[in-house]
């Protein structure tokens, strides 16, 4: 079948690529540079022409028979959108870091660490297999981990790899988890297997899958409480913080929610934990964005907060608008996060406090900021305005009340701590004699074609809406056209009330001055903010826990044979104890 | 299978486990853990040929317990060559030595 042959090109191209820039050695960066992009931007192509031909069923399957099933491809509205996001965002990312990342060592180390996570990311939103999608998912967490330890002199890219490995990885125990019950109870890995067969399955144990994907999810997505490896991740080069911590692997976790929706819609608890990680995470991390420094940070708790509304807009039931979020988040993300890779490129710090008025001396960047920035906040006719404002309608509609207040609560606060980021960044008075150059032309041509996409993307709704109609079989999706859906969004009173709390974010910092009692007063609130709401000191109790206790049975591991001999027989004592019993009951 | 030939077969296997297993425990000449490892493989590949015999299948029995006795080969080959690097290393056959990986 010709989609099965497109699905093999957009996961084994950048694959192929990986190896060959590799091969090519670090002594010809010019040519690692080429083949990466050349290698990034036909997968793209190949997703391209993937998403006019979707299906509903298997297009590609790898028979390994035996325990592990068929890994089938099936390239329905979900796989093939996120598998265009993850390749088209990715191209440009690797076009980007031809002049971002000029000059570095290991540049073979990088290219193809990208393009083997490309690929693998691509898998993973394809597979149709469950098995096949978690060593997919394990795939993009190893790439993720060693992209963000890049520079791997430096103990900080360490620290923050090995954290966001560690928590994602707990994370993947639950996907596993889940797929091995799921497994026994309906004698397959396949995806659509389980959502057909849920009947089938018991309750308790069906919540058990329900809980273990929301906990990978929330894991993978940097979700409430397992937020803190995101900012961490901010070690990496630029490029990949856009990549994959912004445009891609972290919405892993939103996607998996919404491909089994309709599985776990009914299990008592689910969406109310969902809305829940959702709105949590959405608030907390605006409020955090709103005290960070750093830029890179600022924008990743921003990403945190972000992915709290796609979270709590599958919650509600609004796997569209949490899809379509999606879409519009990737392109203004990743050009937000790019626009700030070029301007710490330029000046080289990351400190928003020494940057300042630097929009005069970059107005390509700014301007490409800019727009990222107003789709952020949720300015109208820029891309993010429609789906979040989908986001918005769905929770008025399917949600409880006081998760739809807390989320407009967070609108307010995205519009406050992009402006507030834009204005320290871009505008005022230089705080430090910065050597500032606008962008380059590999990278203007990132920072183009993504503004071009935060400007239009929004037009695609209708057309997503039907893919996604057409061939998700076990997904109830209300669909309109483009137009429908703008009248829709313009006559529904949410939108007016959403538009109200983003002016008074906005207005409350053009007015800041007169403010000042209000952030005094939420002065404690801004101090708890800056020190990660006691998480990371949770973390490191966590981390301290488990290392003295692995100290402490140290003594246990005696290194003698005969002690090694004897725990091993023991053990085998004690699984046939289990098994006779478990025989006898 | 008269149930007695069948219950003389149950016995040899158990001891011969047992005497292996007694001497991977308490032996500390890595030589002569090799040699206990050896019973106890000895005594598993009786049991593969009395179970192929007592279940009908005498054939699947015995060509299993000549694949092991293949594998069993090689591993007391490289089992007395690491003894031989071990004697020029450290000086001593005895296991206990070999825990000074831990620390």
């Amino acid at each position: 079948m010709a989609n099965g042959f497109l699905i093999a090109l957009v996961i084994g191209l950048p694959w192929l690529g990986a190896l060959i820039v590799w091969r090519t050695g670090d002594t010809r960066p010019e040519r690692q540079h080429r083949l990466a992009a050349g290698f990034s931007l036909a997968a793209a192509l190949a997703a391209l022409l993937l998403l006019t031909a979707p299906g509903d069923s298997p297009a590609l399957t790898l028979a390994l028979g035996g325990l592990f099933g068929d890994f089938t491809f099936i390239p329905d509205g979900l796989g093939v959108l996120l598998a265009a996001i993850a390749t088209v965002v990715g191209s440009l990312a690797v076009i980007f870091s031809m002049d971002y990342m000029r000059g570095e060592a290991a540049l073979g180390r990088y290219y193809a660490l990208v393009l083997f996570f490309i690929g693998a990311m691509a898998g993973l939103v394809l597979s149709g297999s469950l098995l096949a999608m978690f060593f997919f998912w394990e795939i993009t967490a190893l790439c993720s981990y060693a992209l963000i330890s890049f520079n791997n002199d430096d103990p900080k890219a360490v620290a923050g790899g090995i954290k966001a490995l560690l928590i994602t990885s707990l994370g993947g125990v639950g996907l596993l988890i889940g797929a091995l019950v799921a497994y026994a109870y309906t004698g397959s890995y396949q995806i659509a297997d389980l959502l057909a067969g849920t009947e089938a399955i018991p309750p308790d144990v069906l919540s058990l899958i329900a809980f273990g994907f929301l906990l990978a999810a929330a894991a993978k997505s940097a979700q409430f409480p397992f937020h803190s490896w995101l900012p961490g991740a901010m070690e990496a080069p630029t490029p990949i913080s856009a990549l994959i911590h912004a445009a891609t692997m972290v919405n892993a976790g939103v996607y998996l929610l919404a491909r089994f929706y309709p599985a776990f819609a009914e299990v008592p608890g689910w969406t109310t934990a969902v809305v829940a990680v959702g709105l949590i995470s959405a608030l907390m991390a605006a409020a955090m964005a709103l005290v960070a420094q750093d830029l890179k940070r600022a924008l990743a708790y921003s990403t945190i907060s972000q992915l709290g509304y796609m979270v709590y807009a599958v919650g509600v039931g609004g796997v569209f608008a949490s899809q379509f979020h999606l879409l519009s988040h990737a392109v203004f993300k990743a050009l937000l996060f790019l626009g700030a890779g070029a301007v710490i490129h330029a000046v080289g710090t990351r400190d928003m406090r020494q940057m300042g008025g630097l929009g005069r001396r970059m107005p390509f960047v700014r301007n490409a900021f800019v727009i990222g920035a107003l789709a952020l906040a949720g300015i109208p006719v820029l891309n993010g305005f429609w789906s979040k404002e989908l986001v918005l309608e769905a929770g008025l509609a399917g949600g409880p009340g006081w998760a739809f207040a807390g989320m407009l609560v967070g609108a307010g606060l995205t519009a406050l701590y992009t402006f507030r980021m834009v204005w320290l960044v871009f505008y005022g008075e230089p705080r430090a004699a910065l050597h500032a150059h606008d962008a380059t032309p590999a990278m203007r041509f990132s920072l183009g074609a993504l503004a071009i996409g935060a400007l239009l993307t929004w037009l695609l709704a209708g057309p997503l809406g039907h893919l996604f109609e057409a061939t998700l079989p076990h997904h109830e999706l209300h669909v309109l056209s483009t137009g429908e859906l703008v009248a829709e969004i313009i006559g529904a009173p949410g939108t007016w009330l959403a538009l109200a709390v983003v002016a008074a974010g906005l207005a409350l910092w053009w007015w800041r001055e007169r403010f000042r009692w209000l952030a005094a007063m939420l002065e404690p609130l801004g101090r708890a903010a800056e020190q990660d709401f006691g998480f990371e000191w949770l973390n490191a109790r966590i981390a301290g826990a488990t290392i003295g206790s692995a100290e402490a049975l140290r003594t246990t591991q005696t290194g003698l044979l005969s002690w090694n001999v004897a725990g091993i027989v023991g053990g085998l004592i004690v699984v046939l104890a289990v098994l006779l019993l478990a025989w006898g009951a | 299978m008269s149930a007695s030939a069948l219950h003389i077969l149950v016995l040899g296997t158990l001891a011969l486990i047992g005497v292996g297993l007694y001497g991977l425990l308490a032996v500390r000449n890595l030589i002569k853990v090799i040699v206990a490892l050896q019973i106890m493989v000895k005594g598993a590949l009786l049991a593969l040929v009395m179970a192929g015999a007592a279940a009908g299948q005498p054939n699947l029995g015995q060509s299993l317990a000549a694949t092991v006795i293949v594998a069993d080969t090689v591993v007391a080959v490289v089992g007395l060559a690491l003894a031989v690097q071990v004697r020029r290393h450290v000086g001593t056959l005895d296991v206990r030595a070999l825990s000074s990986l831990k620390k």
